[in-house]
């Protein structure tokens, strides 16, 4: 198969027709959403299946004119940081769209599922795309249908939520776009210019250090807003809180790691000497992320808003990862955001589970859940330890290779490894804090008499948490695979920021 | 005058020719015929004229220099017929509903249109002075055409007084530079220009005077003043058409007149340029966040994408990818913004104004294809792919970057994001807000859904594969590359 990648991108969009064509039948609809988002994962499980572990280059490359008067191509392509993370997205969207069948969803269906498949073309091609404009077309492609999404379905403040989501989001990415322009305008001359990643890299030293300072801020903002990173974040719990539990899940699994992807496969290895500048800020700013995300956390009231702020300490890891620049640093980002998408994920459909029985989401009008619950208990239970770290689930070794990257962190100047590192390590601790106290608030305790009736997991509820479970435990016992998979290409990253900065220098 | 000459003007003469048929028929044809046959009569004599007009052309002059035929030319033949096509489309139901004469409606196009069409022929002051009263003449009158209703007079009236007053000036304009050059025609303004320099007053008072002319006919803040409430009042057709064809003549003048008659002063109007874009988008942008008229958010909507033209006029010196991505956002502009337009037809309210957002509530339910139009069009005026609007966006912030004015790339990257606030929230109130029990009526309509069907297809397949007529503004950029 020549074509995998426009094929992953293709099946959503032709999902579309039949789902249009039986727009007014419930039924019909949902069947169609669930059968594309299933192909879509399987096309996306063969797509891993073919790549190669241990090549740090792109593969599966597909390039074709696509602007021929810009030179502008629409080129995909996969590597080891970007082709977890596919199979990641078609999980999570085919878990959501499988359970808002369940009846979470009420009403408007057909525009719901529609809305889920435009969205899965953005965020499978945001991982994809090798030429910065498609890679923005895709970025901005994931905008609307979310928008949609969180505006339509949500909760009672879902239009000031889905507003300020749009207009967060916005402002940085068209900040990007002026970057992008700015990039291919000195990616040569008239005639010559390109924003085809694998060529703007053999082209870096054409980008002055002054002009990667400015590019990289452009990029770095877009970036920071969508992960978010602290100050920008202030987006997050509302767009979590109105969100339909399908959106919160793809929008803290998915949407969220577009940022720490576009770091990591464009900011820094395109404006190596950019990064190198703006590295103290970004390793504070990602420390005050996972320290005052954490502490945010413990004073939470509400279940759903704990989760998202929890998300916040969560990418704060990434970002860490990311810009301590070296290779227990980045493989350990990347394993963080596939951790955190599965575990925040299944976090975010566990509160949707919960509200949907007991319509509360206060953590104070809940409380021994666990005794009329014994099956949502035993899964949520996993979920939350992974979350906070637990040796032997997943959430562990993503954090903890971030830590060792941290430690080792030696700059010229200005506070190391051993400063950043212990900061960081406070984060863990409060993770085990804000978890677990919630997780006894919610669970032990005393039962309420009107929940006494409530019903535990539907087989459909545990069709859906099952594939999560599996791989949280998989990948934390077993995480060698998938570090395999990554580091080569975590590798080829610094090798090109630490080659591409000499070579401006010198 | 020769054969030859005339044979030149020929896409004009048919245009001319359908309106005097389509006054003609009105006259004569009985009211149910003339239903159907006078918009067909119109749109007939529109084709016609665009496939009588050579797509590619070599530059040649006629009318003894008064007149060029240029890529130029044959570029904004096909926009302003294409848009004069679009308007009549959607108009119909709307004129028969309000009982606006439809005859007069169609013909009062077709003569705008005309006007429009000689702009983009000219060589000459004087060709374009006569082209810009031709094309906002009709204009004034279909502001105005509901005539019974007060705020469509206030709208005609008020665009005719501004419209004169800066015809005047521009007229005056025109004649200090033939005082300064000796000569009416671009080319000889531009040599007398370029030997001459800013060094003498008369230039700097005709270079301000032709400016602030322009200006007014773009509508460019400070001198937008009428637009709003011409734009309000008038039937809503007839905004919809005179928000684009008139805005995207009026860019068709100023590349004509200050790119090929003052462009050896370029790179001081440029500068000029450059502020008046950036207090243009701003100034558009920060009043349409207040409307709760859509109609008239839309008209300041319109000035803020005014503000974006001007920025890639302002970077012309960048070369063709400026002056073509002008061209190409002028088009994309006419698509998109007259499909905006025209969705507000589908509200059947009184008088001319237009809906308010409360008024567009659960839109979505009530007429789902009509809303998924207008959704698509207000996405593609913020610039957000796979749309139009987002390619144009980009080849403008494109121009202005390798013009080296980032301030002004800036600019209007956060104005973007301002204009979304107000864009979609349009959309919030059509899909994420329940009817309410006193919406209005909608307008029964197949044309106009039509109409917006294809408008709504072209803005994203447009939006996907712009090469094709990318390419074709290049071309037309062509004359004005030094």
């Amino acid at each position: 198969m020549d074509h995998l990648l426009t094929l992953l991108i293709v099946i959503p969009l032709a999902g579309l027709i039949p789902l249009v064509m039986f727009f007014r039948d419930t039924r019909a609809v949902k069947q169609v959403a669930v059968v594309t988002t299933f192909i879509e994962l399987v096309f996306s499980l063969v797509m891993l299946a073919q790549f190669h572990p241990g090549e740090a280059n792109f593969q599966l490359v597909e390039s074709a004119a696509w602007l021929p008067s810009f030179g502008i191509r629409y080129e995909l392509g996969v590597d080891g940081i970007s082709v977890l993370l596919i199979p990641m997205t078609t999980l999570l969207t085919f878990i959501s769209v499988l359970y808002s069948t369940g009846g979470a969803i009420k009403e408007r269906i057909g525009e719901f599922m529609a809305a889920f498949l435009l969205l899965e073309v953005g965020m499978v091609g945001v991982f994809m795309a090798l030429d910065l404009f498609l890679f923005y077309v895709f970025f901005e492609l994931m905008l609307v249908p979310m928008y949609l999404i969180i505006g339509v379905w949500g909760g009672p403040r879902r239009v000031y939520a889905t507003l300020k989501f749009v207009l967060f989001t916005l402002a940085g990415s068209l900040l990007m776009l002026v970057g992008i322009i700015a990039v291919y305008l000195q990616s040569g001359d008239a005639g010559g210019r390109t924003l085809s990643l694998p060529e703007l890299l053999t082209r870096s030293g054409r980008f002055s250090a002054d002009f990667q300072f400015w590019v990289f801020l452009a990029f770095a903002l877009a970036f920071a807003i969508k992960m978010p990173m602290v100050p920008f974040h202030t987006w997050l719990p509302d767009a979590h809180v109105e969100a339909p539990t399908a959106g919160s899940i793809v929008l803290a699994g998915v949407l969220l790691k577009a940022g720490g992807y576009g770091f990591l496969r464009f900011a820094v290895p395109l404006f190596p000497i950019g990064t190198q500048a703006w590295l103290p800020i970004l390793i504070l700013l990602s420390v005050v992320a996972i320290l005052y995300g954490a502490i945010v956390s413990v004073v939470q009231k509400d279940l759903k808003k704990l989760v998202a702020y929890s998300s916040v300490a969560h990418m704060g890891f990434v970002t860490l990862g990311i810009f301590v620049l070296n290779q227990q640093g980045g493989v350990g980002a990347v394993l963080q955001m596939l951790n955190h998408g599965f575990v925040t994920g299944a976090l975010f459909l566990f509160v949707g589970i919960q509200y949907e029985k007991t319509h509360r989401r206060q953590i104070a009008d809940l409380g021994g859940l666990a005794n009329n619950w014994p099956l949502y208990t035993g899964f949520f239970g996993v979920f939350v330890l992974a979350s906070l770290g637990l040796p032997g689930l997943n959430g562990f070794v993503g954090e903890f290779l971030v830590l060792l990257g941290t430690f080792k962190f030696n700059p010229v100047g200005g506070p190391g490894g051993l400063f950043w590192g212990p900061a960081a390590a406070i984060g863990v601790i409060l993770a085990a804090v804000y978890l677990l106290w919630m997780f006894q608030r919610v669970m032990f305790g005393t039962l309420r008499e009107a929940y006494r009736s409530l019903p535990d997991l539907s087989p459909l509820e545990v069709v859906c948490a099952v594939p999560l479970l599996v791989l949280t435990v998989l990948l934390g016992v077993f995480p060698q695979p998938a570090i395999a998979i990554i580091e080569p290409s975590v590798q080829r990253i610094l090798a090109i920021a630490a080659g591409a900065s000499q070579v401006v220098l010198k | 005058m020769t054969l030859s000459d005339l044979v030149t003007v020929l896409p004009e003469t048919v245009v001319t020719a359908t309106a005097c048929l389509v006054l003609l028929a009105d006259t004569v044809l009985e009211r149910r015929i003339a239903r159907i046959w006078l918009p067909l009569l119109a749109a007939l004599g529109l084709v016609a004229a665009a496939l009588t007009g050579p797509f590619t052309v070599t530059s040649h002059t006629a009318f003894g220099g008064f007149v060029v035929v240029d890529t130029f030319t044959a570029f904004f033949r096909v926009l302003f017929i294409i848009l004069a096509l679009f308007a009549i489309l959607v108009s119909p139901e709307y004129l028969e509903r309000r009982a606006i004469p439809a005859g007069e409606f169609y013909a009062t196009i077709l003569f705008s249109t005309v006007g429009a069409m000689t702009i983009a022929l000219a060589a000459d002051l004087i060709t374009v002075f006569v082209g810009l009263e031709l094309m906002t003449i009709p204009v004034y009158v279909l502001a105005a055409m509901s005539r019974r209703d007060r705020f469509s007079n206030e709208a005609g009236l008020k665009y005719f007084l501004l419209g004169a007053f800066s015809s005047a000036m521009l007229l005056y304009g025109f004649a200090w530079l033939y005082g300064i050059s000796g000569t009416t025609t671009f080319a000889g303004v531009a040599d007398a220009i370029a030997a001459n320099g800013l060094t003498d007053g008369a230039t700097l008072v005709a270079l301000a005077l032709v400016t602030v002319g322009l200006a007014f006919k773009a509508a460019v803040v400070p001198f937008h003043q009428w637009t709003p409430d011409a734009y309000d009042g008038a039937p809503t057709p007839a905004t919809a058409f005179m928000s684009v064809a008139p805005k995207a003549a009026a860019f068709a003048a100023i590349l004509r007149v200050m790119v090929g008659g003052l462009g050896p002063l370029g790179l001081d109007w440029g500068a000029v340029f450059a502020v008046l874009a950036a207090i243009t988008m701003t100034g558009g942008n920060v009043v349409a966040l207040a409307q709760s008229n859509v109609k008239r958010m839309l008209a300041y909507s319109s000035i803020a994408h005014t503000g974006y033209i001007l920025a890639g006029v302002a970077a012309y010196h960048a070369g063709a990818s400026a002056s073509a991505a002008v061209l190409f956002y002028v088009f994309a502009y006419g698509i998109m913004n007259l499909g905006a337009f025209a969705c507000l037809i589908y509200l059947d309210l009184d008088g001319t104004r237009g809906a308010t957002l409360d008024e567009l509530n659960g839109f979505a339910r009530r007429r789902p294809a009509g809303a998924l139009a207008f959704a698509v069009f207000l996405i593609s005026l913020t610039g957000i792919p796979p749309t139009v609007g987002f390619v144009a966006k980009v080849f403008i912030l494109g121009g202005v970057l390798d013009a080296g004015i980032t301030w002004l790339a800036v600019v209007i990257a956060l104005n973007a994001a301002l204009a979304a606030f107000y864009y979609l929230r349009v959309v919030v109130h059509m899909y994420m807000y329940e009817v309410d029990a006193n919406a209005p009526r909608i307008l029964r309509t197949q044309l106009l859904s039509v109409g917006l069907g294809i408008a709504g297809i072209a803005t994203v397949v447009i939006g996907i594969v712009p090469d094709g007529v990318y390419r074709w503004a290049l071309e037309a950029a062509a004359p004005f590359v030094r």
